[in-house]
């Protein structure tokens, strides 16, 4: 495996909240390859995007205790200054964010937004940052760029706004851009064209793509390896085709049954993962998923899971205290069309203690 | 844009001849003196003061000398003549407008400036040390009536009666193009009275709508972008000045319509005042003539703000 | 004239800054009050009647701070105070009174006035050499002060005073600007005026009243002719100063810019042979607008500075203790009384009003107006410094029970209390009382304490507090609203003839439906007749007398309740030597007063 782009060990991110600390992000670990997409995937609430606005040092303002590390290109992206990472923001690294109508300046016209991300970074002149701007909206796909440039983000539809979001991340060719819920705002159709872009740029451009979203559909379109976050922890990483062929986590599990399918019965009832995510001041002990899982065992309430390598294939890592046989088993019992209570039974019929 | 201001304009000028007609029911019909008594003074013989009534015009009927002022008004620009002074009311009014427009705009350029600057401050450092000590200061400010405030300072300040003997006293006040300096100095302690309650209003105003736009998603992307944190607040205060500009139009408005209170503490011979020793004399002509004037003024302002309402938000520019 | 200008601008607001300028202003005045010998007294400051009239320094230009602005600045219509400091700097009537006195001297008259034919025709001679201000520049002659006096008919002067004093002039009553029949002008320097009543004596004294100062006709015609009259913007003068104009003769934005100044220069054309004034200063300015607790200490601390009007409470007990040689307190600056109405409701029986007189605590109301250095436990209505004040019983007045405390007396108002039918001592009728009063200070403590006094004496009232000019427009001066109590009111004389405090006031024919003066609507047959004689006696002597008896009658019939007798107290500036005039409540005359 070649050295990851980005490198997250450990992280966690504190908030003083009114009723206690929040936990947002609790010992999350992940990397990130050139060249590849990386999705994150998990509810609301699970810490996604927090921990990239933490990569970025955009959470440090919110009075955040951060601890860990990030290696970015060799240096800790949690100990370095605010000037530091200011040069590295829009610059190496980029972010696009979900909603591009409040995510845009409403009173400045969209080409000063993008002249400005260019400015910032590099020595130009008005005139050439105003022709890069042309060709950013070109490079994105928005017709007529010459004019359009003089425009508000009011005067664009949502997708192209979207569109012109991308545009400004990419102003300074990253080497990766992190996309927090890209398409969540838009429109299916839109939503197409997007992801698309996005996959088209990064041919183009050779860069990591992280996206984050709560949509499994996204995930399977774009990302080259997963993530899987619940309860502000990493729950479960390996490659896409891992993910979607043999997930190892309960959770994952419960994801991927309650998407409904085209070609499953009509009468099937959709299989939702019972239960509502937990609270991040007071998280459940132990296994921050055991009061949802199906196949709950008492030493899972008092024991921390931590992400280990599944026995076949080191790059797929997952926290859970199950046996991974037992997991295997299971899993064949859910691909079959059993219920987790079936499934459960089937697996355990003396009910390991 | 054209099309709207014409329409805007007209319908002002619609709305000056109601206040017009309403002033003028007003003074007649409640129960303040009759001009015609006040001036019979003592010996108030009916035959006298209808004499002194058809002499004023005040016995033709109430639509027959509102038709005749209008007609004064709108087609000769003439506003009538004070019952005592027998001055015109235009000169009157243009005699007095160059004070309050210097005691106006001065003030307003303070309190603008003090205002936002402390609010934009205090916004960035909230819950300071010198975020509550300015935020207590400026309730202190907004809560004195401007009246007593202009009396401390005088008390305080004056060179004739102030205890430090600085600024010059009241009545000082000359015109710009007699004495450009005694017209400024003699009125810096009015235009700091005027503005303090403004300005304490505005920093808090400011403080609020910055707090929030620097909550906002597009501050947030601005940062991500690598922007340094002096040019992310720049774009902050630029959407968060927005309802701060219309509450600025507004009540420069309002206040070019007489700041009766600073003019009477300091002795600035405006509008204001010209208002008020009407309305105690019941001297008819001079009081609509100010509150047209004051009209006129808040219908402009309400245009003007309008117009360039739309300049600062292109998003309004649809509706 | 009501004396209507009290306390101004300042109102409640001022209040607020009273708190800060009384710093060091706590203690009450010091003065004494009345003393025993009858003389009313002036707590030892300056007074007009003990002020030097020469001797002072010529030269300078004295600064006058005025918060009111000016009514009416034109000679034939001029009745408001304030306006008087400029008209009689600027204007000579045929008869003045100088600052110490209030006996008329001949002014543009050479003597005094001849009241011949059973007091049906006054003659009056005028002096030789006295001219118009430029540009009218020529010599003053009879027929100028006879078109004065004809201009006060014209509607569009409308002269105040006019019908009170020169209607019995044979044709005045239909006269309309136009020459009077009455009034004739044998040669230039004689006039004669033909009355149809005797009332010689009554016309003669009002000749010290502006209207008779000389307006030239041909000068003037045109501007008589605008309605109003623009006469003012224009006028002339013939006293020491005038007002600064231009070769046209326009004063209107130079001498006089409404609202914000006035400036008097000397007039080049007075021949200071022809009169008895020195005018000392070169120029007076004066300047309006302000408020009267900033005025009072810029005048204070200041040189060449006076204020014209009276100054707030705070500021007179500021200068009485801190700057003494400043104050000035004059007597006979008019009186306050409470009209009760005669003629409808509780206060047409004549025994509540004795009872209310006597629980009146007058000293109480006169301490709310500042106390002894202002004020005077008023006994009857006839004030200080008016003919017959002595003889209608001076200080201490009428000797009748409920007059003789002016604390207020319990014991003799429940006496009257159960004369009135009330055996209990108190009101038990059914009628709630309307009071009126002003809602300005110091009126509306004074009104509160009659409240008070009202419902003590068992009376249901319903007060009411609003602006003056509307208690009077539209309460206290209209008959049918039918107010039981009016404790704001306040008079202040013409001129020193006892008839201008009480006919008005008092007699039952002078009510008239609004602007009504005669504010307890009191209408006794018998005073009536007493008044209409008392108007035709001639003689300084028997006018005192033939009022003072009338005072005494409405002190027996406790008509209205005085309970001041005002002093006015005026300020200047520590290098001005002010000179007050004893006929207008003490106030600065620019003809007499120097700086140091």
């Amino acid at each position: 495996m070649t050295e990851p782009l980005l490198r997250v060990e450990d992280l966690r991110v504190e908030f003083a909240g009114e009723d206690g600390v929040v936990y947002a992000v609790d010992g999350v670990s992940y990397e990130v390859h050139g060249g590849r997409t990386l999705g994150i995937v998990g509810e609301s609430g699970s810490g996604k995007t927090v921990s990239s606005l933490t990569t970025l040092g955009l959470t440090r303002r919110q009075g955040a205790r951060i601890s860990g590390r990030i290696m970015f290109e060799g240096k800790d992206l949690v100990a370095l200054s605010e000037d530091e990472l200011r040069r590295i923001r829009g610059n190496d690294i980029a972010m696009v964010f979900q909603d591009p109508l409040s995510s845009l300046h409403p009173l400045y016209k969209v080409g000063r937004q993008l002249t400005e991300a260019v400015r910032a970074h590099r020595e130009v002149s008005k005139a050439k940052a105003r022709e890069r701007a042309v060709e950013l909206l070109d490079l994105v796909g928005i017709p007529d760029p010459a004019r359009r440039v003089d425009e508000y983000p009011h005067e664009f539809s949502g997708g192209m706004r979207q569109r012109v979001m991308i545009a400004m991340a990419l102003a300074n060719e990253p080497r990766l851009l992190i996309a927090d819920e890209p398409t969540t705002a838009l429109d299916v159709t839109v939503q197409a064209q997007i992801l698309a872009l996005m996959e088209r740029l990064q041919r183009e451009l050779g860069m990591a793509i992280v996206i984050i979203t709560h949509d499994l559909g996204v995930i399977a379109e774009m990302a080259d390896d997963i993530a899987v976050m619940y309860a502000g922890r990493i729950v479960e990483t390996a490659s896409a085709a891992r993910v979607f062929a043999a997930p190892e986590h309960p959770y994952t599990w419960g994801l991927l049954k309650s998407i409904p399918r085209l070609d499953g019965p009509r009468e099937a009832d959709l299989v939702p993962i019972p239960g509502t995510p937990p609270s991040l001041v007071h998280p459940p002990s132990g296994c921050h998923f055991h009061p949802r899982c199906p196949y709950v065992q008492p030493e899972h309430t008092r024991i921390d899971p931590a992400l280990e390598p599944v026995a076949d294939d080191p790059g797929h890592h997952v926290a859970c205290l199950l046996e991974s046989d037992v997991r295997r088993r299971l899993w064949q019992q859910l691909g079959a069309g059993r219920t987790p209570a079936q499934a459960l039974a089937a697996v355990s019929p003396g009910a390991p203690a | 844009m054209i099309r709207y201001v014409i329409r805007r304009l007209l319908w002002g000028v619609a709305l000056l001849i109601i206040v017009a007609a309403l002033t003028f029911v007003l003074f007649r019909v409640l129960p303040t003196g009759n001009p015609a008594v006040l001036r019979a003074g003592k010996d108030p013989q009916p035959r006298l003061i209808k004499e002194i009534e058809a002499v004023l015009g005040l016995n033709k009927p109430l639509i027959v000398q509102f038709w005749d002022y209008l007609k004064e008004v709108f087609l000769h620009f003439n506003l009538g003549y004070s019952y005592y002074s027998s001055e015109s009311v235009r000169s009157l009014i243009a005699e007095r407008l160059p004070e309050t427009l210097s005691l106006t705009i001065g003030a307003a350029v303070l309190w603008l400036v003090g205002g936002l600057s402390v609010g934009i401050v205090s916004a960035l450092r909230r819950h300071s040390f010198l975020d509550r000590a300015t935020m207590g200061t400026s309730l202190v400010l907004i809560s004195a009536p401007e009246f007593w405030l202009g009396l401390i300072f005088l008390y305080l300040f004056s060179s004739d009666i102030g205890r430090f003997k600085i600024f010059p006293g009241a009545g000082s006040y000359v015109g710009i193009t007699s004495d450009p300096w005694k017209w400024f100095t003699s009125l810096i302690m009015p235009w700091v009275v005027l503005a303090a309650g403004s300005a304490a209003v505005y920093a808090r105003l400011m403080r609020g709508s910055l707090s929030e736009t620097m909550r906002e998603d597009y501050i947030r992307t601005a940062r991500a972008k690598g922007l340094p944190e002096r040019q992310v607040v720049r774009q902050g205060v630029r959407a968060a000045i927005n309802p701060l500009f219309t509450l600025f139009g507004l009540e420069v408005g309002v206040l070019l319509g007489g700041t009766v209170l600073v003019e009477t503490v300091f002795n600035i011979p405006g509008i204001g005042r010209l208002a008020y020793s009407a309305i105690t004399s019941s001297d008819f002509p001079i009081i609509q003539g100010t509150v047209l004037l004051a009209a006129l003024f808040i219908i402009l302002a309400n245009i003007v703000v309008d117009v360039v309402y739309a300049y600062l938000d292109p998003r309004v520019r649809y509706s | 004239m009501k004396s209507i200008r009290t306390a101004g601008g300042a109102g409640l607001l001022a209040a607020l800054a009273l708190a800060l300028a009384a710093c060091g202003s706590s203690s009450s005045g010091s003065s004494t009050g009345a003393s025993a010998s009858g003389v009313i007294s002036t707590g030892g400051f300056q007074t007009p009647t003990k002020q030097s009239l020469t001797g002072g320094k010529r030269g300078g230009t004295l600064e006058v701070l005025d918060e009111s602005e000016f009514e009416h600045l034109d000679p034939g219509i001029a009745y408001y105070s304030l306006d008087y400091e400029v008209v009689f700097a600027t204007q000579r009537p045929l008869y003045s009174q100088k600052p110490n006195s209030t006996e008329p001297s001949p002014d543009m008259a050479s003597g005094p006035p001849e009241i011949t034919n059973g007091a049906k025709t006054v003659t009056v001679h005028m002096k030789e050499g006295i001219r118009f201000s430029p540009p009218v520049n020529r010599e003053v002659t009879s027929e100028d002060v006879a078109y004065a006096i004809e201009r006060g008919a014209n509607p569009n002067v409308a002269n105040p005073y006019f019908t009170s004093y020169f209607k019995s002039i044979e044709g005045a009553a239909t006269a309309k600007g136009g020459p009077i029949k009455g009034i004739e002008t044998p040669n230039k320097h004689t006039i004669v005026f033909h009355l149809d009543e005797p009332k010689g004596q009554l016309v003669a004294d009002a000749l010290v009243l502006p209207l008779s100062a000389a307006v030239p006709k041909e000068y003037t015609e045109k501007f008589d002719k605008s309605r109003p009259s623009d006469y003012a913007n224009y006028q002339v003068a013939t006293g020491p100063y005038m007002l600064e104009n231009n070769a046209e003769g326009k004063v209107l934005g130079i001498g006089y810019v409404p609202g914000k100044s006035a400036t008097l220069v000397r007039n080049p054309n007075w021949n200071p042979k022809t009169d008895f004034r020195p005018a000392y200063l070169n120029e007076i300015d004066i300047k309006v607008g302000g408020t009267k607790t900033v005025i009072g200490r810029q005048v204070l601390e200041g040189a060449n500075v006076v204020e014209n009007e009276e100054p707030v409470q705070s500021i007179v007990k500021l200068a009485a203790e801190h700057y003494k040689s400043q104050l000035e307190i004059s007597p006979g600056a008019g009186s306050h009384y409470i009209a009760v109405d005669n003629k409808v409701g509780p206060f047409s029986n004549i025994n509540l009003r004795k009872a209310f007189w006597a629980a009146l605590d007058r000293t109480a109301l006169d301490k709310a107006r500042g106390g002894e250095l202002v004020t005077n436990v008023a006994t009857h209505f006839i004030y200080p410094t008016i003919n017959g004040f002595e003889q209608a019983g001076g200080p201490a007045g009428l000797k009748v029970d409920y007059n003789e405390h002016p604390e207020g007396d319990v014991a003799v108002a429940e006496k009257y209390m159960k004369l009135a039918g009330y055996p209990s001592g108190k009101y038990t009728g059914g009628k709630t009382l309307q009071v009126v009063g002003s809602s300005n200070a110091p009126e509306k403590e004074d009104a509160e304490i009659v409240n008070q006094t009202l419902e003590k004496l068992g009376f249901t009232t319903k007060l009411t507090l609003v602006e003056q000019s509307t208690m009077y427009d539209k309460y206290c001066g209209v008959p049918k609203e039918e107010i039981d109590v009016c404790p704001s009111v306040a008079w202040i004389a013409d001129f020193s003839d006892p008839q201008t405090v009480l006919d008005i006031t008092f007699n039952g024919n002078d009510i008239v439906p609004i602007d009504n003066d005669n504010w307890s609507q009191t209408n006794v047959a018998k005073l009536n007749k007493a008044m209409a004689a008392a108007e035709l006696a001639t003689g300084k002597e028997a006018q005192a007398n033939a009022w003072a008896k009338i005072d005494d009658e409405l002190v027996e019939d406790a008509a209205a309740i005085p309970f001041d007798w005002d002093k006015q107290a005026n300020i200047e500036g520590k290098d001005v030597d002010g000179v007050g005039d004893l006929w207008d409540s003490g106030e600065w005359d620019y003809s007499y007063t120097s700086l140091k």
